[in-house]
């Protein structure tokens, strides 16, 4: 278990930072699921333990949003300032506008222009829909099959492919934008 | 590129971003995960059943043969607390023959009584 977890907690965290943006809030997120995956099923075979605690920690950032979109609602109420315009449903890449400042002309040192190409990237997966990043992240980064993101994600096979295709083409073309080819 | 090349030329980036967490956030982390393992008890097995720490109900699959040992102990509490029931008189005959007696239950309560009673007839 201790072995598992150690080789997962910083795939996690990054994971909870991309859809959260927040890292106090996805330590905490990484934090409760770990200690959730032990508690409950410490007598799961090793080979599910990647499964398990995909699910405990998809479920654990969508608790998060769950609960800021509650606080968010009564902060709303109480200031009676209404106002804000609800684009949840808006693909973030659609409108993401270009930081001029990450087209710097490369630098002669690698490093440099390396550390500049995972900001871009970074940028890019933060900014994909949450059922896009959360579909690219399961079946790309941790390489589950489309059945085992379905079934972390609670939905179809059809709609992970969907997610996952939509998620590499904005990639793609906000990479492209940037003038990085991988 | 088709798809999964893409995908396959992106992770090693999102491995290298991984792995570069910094210092503060890799020392949470690892106390996380610490706590973690302070909750993680390993499950004793005896005949095939676990501890209860070895989670909630609904995540074991047992066996029937494994399920019917669950309830052995409770089959072995009813069948003690029957025998028991059956050994012991039950007070409320004792206190109908007491009450049906020709002594009065006072006498019992005098120790004069009972040493007379005691006391073997000549």
């Amino acid at each position: 278990m201790s072995d598992f977890l150690a080789s997962v907690e910083r795939r996690a965290f990054k994971q909870a930072v991309f859809s959260v943006q927040e890292e106090q809030a996805a330590l905490d997120i990484v934090q409760d699921s770990m200690l959730r995956l032990a508690e409950k099923y410490p007598d799961r075979p090793p080979g599910e333990l990647p499964l398990l605690f995909q699910r405990i920690l998809q479920n654990a950032i969508r608790d998060h949003f769950r609960r800021s979109k509650v606080r968010s609602t009564w902060t709303t109420l109480l200031s009676n300032l209404g106002m804000g315009g609800d684009d949840d449903d808006a693909d973030p890449l659609e409108t993401m506008e270009v930081d001029d400042s990450a087209n710097v002309p490369a630098s002669p040192e690698a490093q440099l222009e390396q550390s500049q190409v995972m900001a871009t990237i970074e940028e890019a997966v933060k900014a994909l829909p949450d059922r896009q990043r959360e579909a690219f992240m399961l079946r790309y980064w941790e390489e589950l099959d489309v059945s085992e993101t379905a079934k972390v994600m609670g939905c179809s096979e059809g709609s992970v492919k969907t997610h996952c295709s939509r998620a590499t083409h904005a990639l793609a073309k906000v990479l492209k934008a940037k003038g990085i080819t991988l | 590129m088709n798809e999964k090349e893409f995908a396959s030329k992106l992770k090693p980036w999102l491995d290298r971003s991984a792995a570069e967490v910094g210092e503060l956030q890799a020392t949470r982390l690892r106390a996380a995960r610490l706590r973690a393992m302070d909750a993680y008890r390993e499950p004793v097995r005896l005949f095939g059943l676990v501890t209860v720490n070895a989670g909630t109900a609904q995540t074991l699959n047992y066996s029937v043969l494994q399920r019917a040992l669950l309830f052995l102990p409770l089959a072995a509490l009813l069948v003690v607390l029957t025998l028991k029931s059956v050994e012991e008189p039950d007070p409320g005959d004792l206190d109908a023959q007491l009450l049906t007696q020709e002594l009065p239950p006072d006498a019992f309560l005098d120790q004069d009584f009972r040493t007379w009673v005691g006391k073997p007839q000549s």
